[in-house]
């Protein structure tokens, strides 16, 4: 379904229309998401392995390297949808990972998926990192925390081939970054990605993360000033 | 030292044909699990492939290291012969969504255990000399090659669902082996057969980190019990051919879409199963399958809780196919 339609029938019925974590079954919810877009970013990853062979070799080896580490998140979010009583399928989800990570360049896919979606992950399991510790789940905390590392790596792969890829072809740079920017505001989940502490907004940018993988200051600002901006997707 | 210790059987330059003959397979292997991941639909086969492509890129990348110390240029691919190249073409041709055993039969019960025999056999003819570099790498690779051809027969195992399945997987691998004979295996001289039975055996635990355990598929239990009813109901009276008492659980307004979902199947229903349910807050997402003689298709309906019970408020057709385009 898509993930609009999804989120009206649900503002219909009074209900947040994302995950607000509120709750045990949202919290549950919110990792269903998650498991469905880990499965999304591996198909991805691999998709990239396969259409890109005259890419540096380099650049294979950091997308097969992540086609790994997606299925060890799949298998990790599979296990806390178990560890949190749910089961997969128990809600609707969209394919919208995928559908953005379909650029036809291999330096707007890294831009888009890996600085983008990626980037998205890190806010989002950073929070959940912090839900973890407040509600005294150290499991949810301890396996997030080492997907939370892999996303970093990933991130940092994007900075990475985003300025390989395109050096010295600065319309293809500009391309890749306006698809990544487009990736940026689709997905500030309804406004509600926001810069500010975990207590005060209700997904806080994971400023310190981001800056681990490649961001710049210049590129964390205009990421904040986007979300003030923001629609849902 | 006895000059038996220093006997060898392949020159530099041939050692390193070889290894770029190695490098081609593990970087096509590489490439098709990788594109195939988005197009399998099952759970198991899709880690499955995950797990392997970055085993594949290292096997690819080691070859492609050690090349320059054997007075090659590092990272280059070399099929043995045009033969090879139609062998992979072959082998990564089954894209489709219902294809998934052809794949794993191919990738894992042919080339990988193809691999596994081949670097067995090159390993024991190394010179333990001035090979061991060769040598560490084959040993890597036949070590992992080994448990990923294992990995892979216990999840073709889990999906071949009857004697129909195990007919397509052995006509399929029968027809790779022919087009890999054809090639004279990966190196272009691979003696016969080029895969040995006796060289796959690994113990059951070896291959626990390559299987991820996914859960079972759905149980229609999980509706809860008035829900059931109704859905029941609805189904029953679907495949009655009682049009008029399906649309008694459906809400006027959505009659008509229900309706046109559930008449692309073209054709009197012969069966109805339950084969999803998602949450959208009170509101459920039940998903059907639908069989008529000739095709197989799958709706989406939306069921509500209202003051008489549950109702359906929306309904859409997710996919319909042909019974012939499911293999
Ligand atoms: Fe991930
Ligand atoms: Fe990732």
């Amino acid at each position: 379904m898509r993930a609009r339609d999804v989120a009206e029938l649900k503002v219909e019925q009074r209900l947040p229309p994302f995950p607000d974590l509120a709750s045990h079954e949202s919290i549950r919810e919110r990792v269903h998401g998650i498991m469905v877009g880990e499965l999304q970013a591996m198909e991805g990853a691999g998709r990239t392995v396969y259409d890109f062979p005259d890419a540096p070799w380099e650049f294979t080896m950091d997308m097969a390297r992540q086609v790994w580490d997606e299925s060890r998140h799949v298998e990790t979010y599979l296990g806390l949808l178990e560890h949190l009583g749910g089961r997969v399928g128990e809600f609707p989800e969209s394919t919208i990972l995928w559908r953005c990570a379909c650029a036809e360049d291999a330096a707007a896919r890294v831009a888009g998926v890996n600085r983008g979606l990626e980037g998205l992950a890190c806010d989002v399991f950073n929070q959940l990192i912090h839900i973890a510790q407040k509600i005294g789940d150290p499991i949810i905390e301890k396996s997030v925390d080492y997907v939370l590392a892999d996303e970093i790596t990933h991130v940092r792969m994007g900075s990475r081939w985003l300025n390989e890829l395109t050096r010295g072809d600065p319309e293809r740079r500009r391309k890749a970054i306006e698809f990544q920017e487009t990736i940026d505001e689709r997905f500030n989940l309804g406004g509600t990605r926001q810069d500010g502490h975990h207590e005060a907004v209700p997904i806080s940018i994971a400023k310190q993360a981001r800056k681990l993988g490649g961001f710049t200051d210049e590129e964390i600002e205009r990421l904040v000033k986007s979300t003030q901006r923001s629609q849902v997707y | 030292m006895s000059s038996e210790r220093l006997v060898g059987h392949l020159s530099v330059d041939d050692s390193a044909r070889r290894l770029r003959n190695y490098r081609y397979a593990e970087e096509r292997l590489m490439r098709v699990l990788g594109g195939w991941i988005a197009l399998t639909p099952e759970l198991p086969a899709k880690l499955l492939f995950g797990r392997h492509v970055w085993d594949c890129a290292q096997h690819a990348d080691a070859w492609g290291r050690r090349l320059p110390e054997l007075r090659a240029p590092a990272q280059t691919s070399e099929p043995a012969n045009d033969a090879m190249i139609a062998f992979m073409q072959l082998l990564e041709s089954p894209e489709r969504p219902q294809q998934t055993l052809e794949r794993i039969a191919g990738a894992y019960g042919v080339l990988k255990s193809h691999l596994v025999t081949v670097y067995a056999r090159h390993l024991v003819s190394t010179n333990p000399v001035y090979e061991p570099p060769t040598r560490r790498i084959l040993a890597r690779c036949l070590e992992e090659e080994r448990r990923h051809a294992a990995a892979g027969a216990v999840v073709l195992d889990r999906l071949i669902r009857d004697d129909h399945g195990r007919e397509r997987v052995a006509t399929w691998q029968r027809s790779l082996l022919a087009a890999l004979e054809k090639a004279g295996g990966v190196t272009g001289d691979s003696a016969v057969p080029l895969v040995d039975p006796a060289l796959l055996g690994v113990a059951p635990e070896v291959v626990v980190p390559d299987l991820v355990a996914v859960p079972p598929d759905f149980d229609p239990a999980a509706l809860p019990a008035d829900l059931a009813g109704a859905a029941d109901a609805h189904r029953r009276a679907l495949e009655r051919g009682d049009a008029a008492g399906a649309a008694g659980w459906t809400e006027t307004t959505a009659r008509d879409a229900v309706a046109a979902a559930v008449a692309s199947l073209g054709g009197r229903i012969t069966g109805t199963r339950i084969v999803g349910l998602a949450a959208i807050g009170r509101q459920q997402m039940v998903k059907l399958r639908l069989e008529s003689p000739r095709a197989v298709a799958f709706v989406q309906l939306r069921w509500t809780p209202t003051p008489s019970g549950w109702r359906i408020a929306a309904g859409d057709l997710v996919s319909t196919e042909p019974i012939s385009a499911v293999p």
